[in-house]
């Protein structure tokens, strides 16, 4: 009953979000819209594809061509339903979250059992009972219903509420054991958005251990599927522009080459703003590099016990490196981290992260506002802005890896923090 | 005997040049009173040259620009340099309209296949001719008009003139001295003798509004247009404040600083031309008198024109108005189309540009309107509006061609009827975009100039229109010159936005803060990916000169 009423207020606070004067304010807000998200682009696409001029063609439009067909469809159709549309959509990623993280706990509580006769004796109160973890559930649910961010994001009508749908149902097909939902699904955010491209790993490894049986045979079969089906989805997007790849440099070369450098919420748009112009092939391939290979190896290879881990961090820091951050994606790995709630009290930033977390969400508009309309600050204020909100995030992820190597470290050892009887500290060696 | 054979020689081998090379050069001055209290002068230096082919030897044509024409096979070619802004609503029409800053726009011949190249070649080269930015027309402003522009000169008419039309305006070039002094230079007489010794740069550059043009076209040698010439026009467009030259009254040295010496003795024709219909209402006199006055009945305007013919014989003229008593204001008459454009919106993060056409005519009236906005102002498509309505009955055809950062102009043209004695807006909107810093002009936070829209019309009324007739290249064509349609091309005034900046002293410290917090990143995960925990017994707390006892210790090991 609970949970029916968290969807029903949800569901009405974004209905009712969008039907709201602000709307316009909100949908061009540049924290939530993005050039490649926004809603008024998506219009514009969709306006040119109805005028038969190629969308493709000019500047105006970063979309797949299958979300162009899919929004011109509606458009031309069924224009009202668009509200509604999204807010299910949005409330169905949560849904699909819910019962990733349910899924989870089970797979949580199976490895658990497992690992039982490593842990130490005085830790064993540390385990995790059935309660805390049905609770962390619940906690998933509520914050992605009522994360202000992912609100916003919806009542935006955000093409990133889309993506979320896409990346949660592949994260939910992959704790379930299907194969071909899973990398579907991860082919189809991963053709809109590129980042979502990471999330095969851990989606490999969660899939192989699951459907249990040759691991290395699974490993193949998942990137298989995902490979013909993506590959599918780009051919099927030429087909649908008469044949042409022109959208490939609109869509990909949009997001690798960021052109456009209208400020958002991540790293990208000043740094290339300022860039001396014999030095921009080098620092774009560096920070595509950061967002898109760089940590996957490493993690992968530390973290390869904890898929579900590893899934949430490599969405956090594709997150906060990508090109054309929103607050839309903020608030998808955000309702993620609930499902590590045990890890919390191994935590050490909490507070710092927490609070500059709400700083920068009220100082940003603020500043935001002082620079364009009142002419009173400069780029420097909001360029502050978003650098420490990206710092507050590294923190929240880096914390919360080593809050797991420090519980992993704890439930082996136990609890105390001496050696030999003299007082010790934990150190990285 | 001998020097008798060689003089009668040297005149049969020049009277046969001549003949055969047959240019003919005519200057015309055309001044017209304007209200409430502007002069307007426009001066015109038309050169004819009857054998297109053999450019390079010229006679009264200017070679370097002949030469370019030959060289990049230029159909017809259309360069303006201007300063300040005609305000049609108040002065009614110029005999050619400019764009504010610098205009180009050409016509290839059919052979040439790669268009882009040869424009991209053929401004360069004109950019040296006349000292001009030109050479910034790159195809990240050039246009290619499929309705607004239509040849003036003589074109085969199955031929496809649209693909070999480029047209690109720089609306902040500014026009000064080193553009008028190469445009000096291209006239037969230069500036030494002729009307353009009237323009000195000290004194033209003091008026409201000043335009200079190079038009290059073919015309028909006879009525079957079988053979075609080469006309070369030049002009200069000036209009005076009577509050600059402090009187009503003007006069050549006034207006120019000193009296016309003669006409230029390689002329075949020196006419100036004044605009004497306001005299029945506010009688002045014109001294000296003029040698004969014409009237001129066109298109249900009647125009009186005092005419001077001016001879080569060195003799100082200085044409003057004396007025009899001090002028009332006149009441100026709006002109049947006039327009304005300005910009929407406040802040620097979304805009409007609307265009304004008023239409005073009695009947319908069609026109093409040509949006130009450059990549740095993305225009979307589909927040256009034509009073206020998203998909407008007015509009006939539409050609949309969307811009690309740095790579393509937004290129909007409109087909559209205005309705009779109404005013039709067209709105639409666009976003600002955030150059990278290097893409800034020095003085950044001066604006942004946007180009104007060009508005095509085919006027049914000769009301304010002053232009020469197509077929005609002199103000004698003009005289009784009806016609069912008199076509004009305007330039709406351009505008200016604020785009928004980034901090320029910035480039170092932005690029170490963000490249410090991704090492923020990089460093505890490159951490927990290689190390593992470990627990390390704390020590007994140490005093300074310990620690700094043990740094010595370490540096021996």
């Amino acid at each position: 009953m609970g949970v029916i009423l968290k969807y029903a207020v949800a569901g009405l606070v974004r209905y009712w979000l969008i039907h709201l004067d602000y709307w316009q304010t909100i949908a061009n807000r540049v924290e939530i819209a993005t050039p490649l998200n926004s809603w008024k682009r998506l219009m514009e696409g969709v306006y040119l594809y109805d005028h038969n001029i190629d969308p493709y063609e000019g500047d105006s439009f970063h979309e797949s061509p299958i979300m162009l067909l899919f929004f011109y469809y509606i458009m031309k159709k069924v224009p009202f339903i668009l509200p509604v549309l999204f807010t299910v959509m949005d409330l169905l990623t949560a849904h699909l979250l819910y019962k990733t993280s349910k899924a989870f706990i089970r797979f949580f509580k199976e490895s658990q059992e497992k690992n039982l006769l490593e842990v130490a004796e005085e830790s064993k109160p540390m385990l995790l009972e059935d309660k805390q973890l049905k609770e962390s559930a619940e906690y998933v649910l509520s914050v992605y219903l009522f994360n202000p961010y992912s609100v916003l994001n919806c009542a935006g009508m955000t093409t990133t509420v889309v993506q979320n749908l896409l990346v949660a149902t592949a994260l939910w097909g992959a704790s379930s054991g299907q194969r071909i939902v899973a990398c579907v699904f991860i082919a189809l955010a991963t053709h809109q958005a590129l980042y979502p491209l990471l999330l095969i790993v851990p989606i490999a490894i969660l899939l192989a251990e699951i459907n249990k049986g040759c691991t290395k045979c699974s490993y193949i079969r998942t990137l298989l599927v995902f490979v013909l089906s993506w590959g599918f989805l780009i051919y099927l997007s030429a087909y649908i522009m008469n044949g042409s790849y022109n959208y490939v440099y609109n869509t990909y070369g949009f997001i690798l080459t960021v052109p456009d450098l209208k400020p958002n919420i991540g790293l990208f748009w000043y740094f290339f703003t300022e860039m001396f112009e014999h030095f921009r092939v080098l620092f774009v391939c560096a920070f595509q590099i950061n967002a898109l290979a760089l940590y996957i190896v490493p993690l992968t290879l530390r973290f390869k016990r904890e898929p579900v881990l590893l899934a949430t961090v490599l969405i956090a820091l594709s997150t906060i490196f990508r090109s054309y951050p929103c607050v839309g994606d903020v608030g998808f790995y955000l309702a993620l981290l609930p499902m590590w709630k045990h890890l919390f009290t191994f935590m050490q930033q909490k507070f710092i992260v927490g609070c500059t977390f709400i700083i920068t969400s009220a100082l940003g508009p603020t500043v935001w506002h002082l620079w364009i309309y009142s002419g009173s600050a400069n780029a420097n204020f909001f360029f502050g802005v978003t650098l420490s909100f990206a710092t507050a995030q590294i923190f929240l992820i880096t914390d919360l890896l080593f809050a797991y190597i420090k519980r992993e470290f704890t439930l082996k050892h136990g609890s105390s923090r001496q050696v030999d009887g003299k007082p010790a500290k934990l150190v990285l060696r | 005997m001998g020097s008798l054979r060689n003089l009668l020689y040297y005149s049969f081998f020049l009277t046969y040049f001549l003949c055969v090379r047959c240019d003919d050069f005519k200057e015309e001055l055309y001044i017209k009173p304007l209200p409430p209290t502007h002069l307007y002068s426009y001066f015109q230096f038309v050169t004819l040259v009857n054998s297109e082919l053999s450019s390079f030897h010229s006679h009264l044509a200017p070679r370097s620009l002949a030469e370019v024409v030959s060289r990049f096979q230029v159909e017809e070619l259309h360069l303006t340099l201007t300063e300040g802004q005609w305000r049609h609503h108040q002065w009614g029409y110029p005999v050619l309209d400019a764009a504010p800053g610098a205009e180009l726009y050409a016509w290839f011949s059919p052979d040439v296949v790669d268009v882009d190249t040869q424009w991209k070649k053929l401004s360069a080269t004109l950019s040296g001719l006349f000292c001009a930015s030109l050479n910034f027309i790159d195809n990240f402003n050039t246009v290619t008009p499929q309705m607004a522009l239509w040849p003036t000169g003589a074109v085969k008419s199955s031929q496809n003139i649209t693909t070999q039309l480029r047209y690109a305006s720089l609306p902040r070039e500014i026009v000064c001295t080193e553009n008028l002094t190469p445009w000096k230079k291209l006239l037969p007489c230069e500036s030494s003798r002729g009307f353009s010794a009237l323009l000195n740069s000290r004194m033209i550059h003091n008026t409201n509004y000043h335009s200079i043009g190079v038009h290059v076209r073919k015309v028909c040698k006879s009525n079957d247009c079988l053979e075609t010439q080469l006309e070369f026009k030049q002009t200069v467009a000036l209009v005076y404040d009577y509050d600059i030259i402090s009187s009503n009254d003007w006069s050549f040295r006034k207006l120019f600083g000193q009296g016309l010496p003669g006409a230029c003795p390689l002329s075949s024709d020196s006419k100036i031309y004044v605009d004497v219909t306001s005299n029945d209402t506010q009688s002045f006199t014109l001294t000296p008198p003029p040698d004969n006055v014409i009237v001129s009945q066109r298109g249900g305007s009647d125009t009186k024109l005092a005419v001077y013919n001016i001879n080569p014989d060195g003799q100082m003229i200085n044409i003057g108005v004396k007025y009899k008593s001090k002028p009332d204001l006149p009441v100026s008459v709006p002109p049947p189309l006039h327009f304005t454009r300005y910009i929407l919106g406040y802040g620097k993060e979304f805009g409007g540009i609307v265009t304004e056409i008023t239409n005073n005519l009695w009947t319908s009236i069609n026109v093409v309107v040509l949006e130009n906005a450059p990549w740095w102002l993305p225009i979307q498509l589909s927040s256009l509006r034509i009073n206020g309505e998203a998909e407008s009955s007015l509009v006939q055809s539409q050609y949309y061609s969307p811009g690309r950062s740095r790579q393509k102009p937004y290129h909007l043209e409109l087909l559209m009827t205005l309705p009779p004695k109404s005013t039709t807006t067209i709105t639409i909107d666009f976003e600002f975009v955030f150059l990278k810093w290097q893409e800034y002009p020095p003085d950044a936070n001066h604006g942004f100039y946007v180009g104007s829209a060009l508005i095509s019309a085919n006027l049914p009324t000769a009301r304010n229109y002053t232009s020469v007739p197509i077929t005609g290249s002199t103000f004698d064509s003009f005289v009784n010159a009806s016609k069912t349609w008199y076509p004009i091309v305007f330039r709406t005034n351009g505008a200016m936005v604020s785009l928004p900046t980034p901090d320029f002293s910035m480039p170092y410290n932005v690029i170490c803060l963000a490249c410090t917090v991704v090492a923020l990143a990089f460093g505890p995960l490159h951490n927990i990916c290689t190390k593992e925990l470990v627990l390390k017994p704390l020590g007994t707390p140490v005093s300074l000169t310990q620690k700094l006892l043990n740094l010595f210790k370490k540096k021996k090991d």
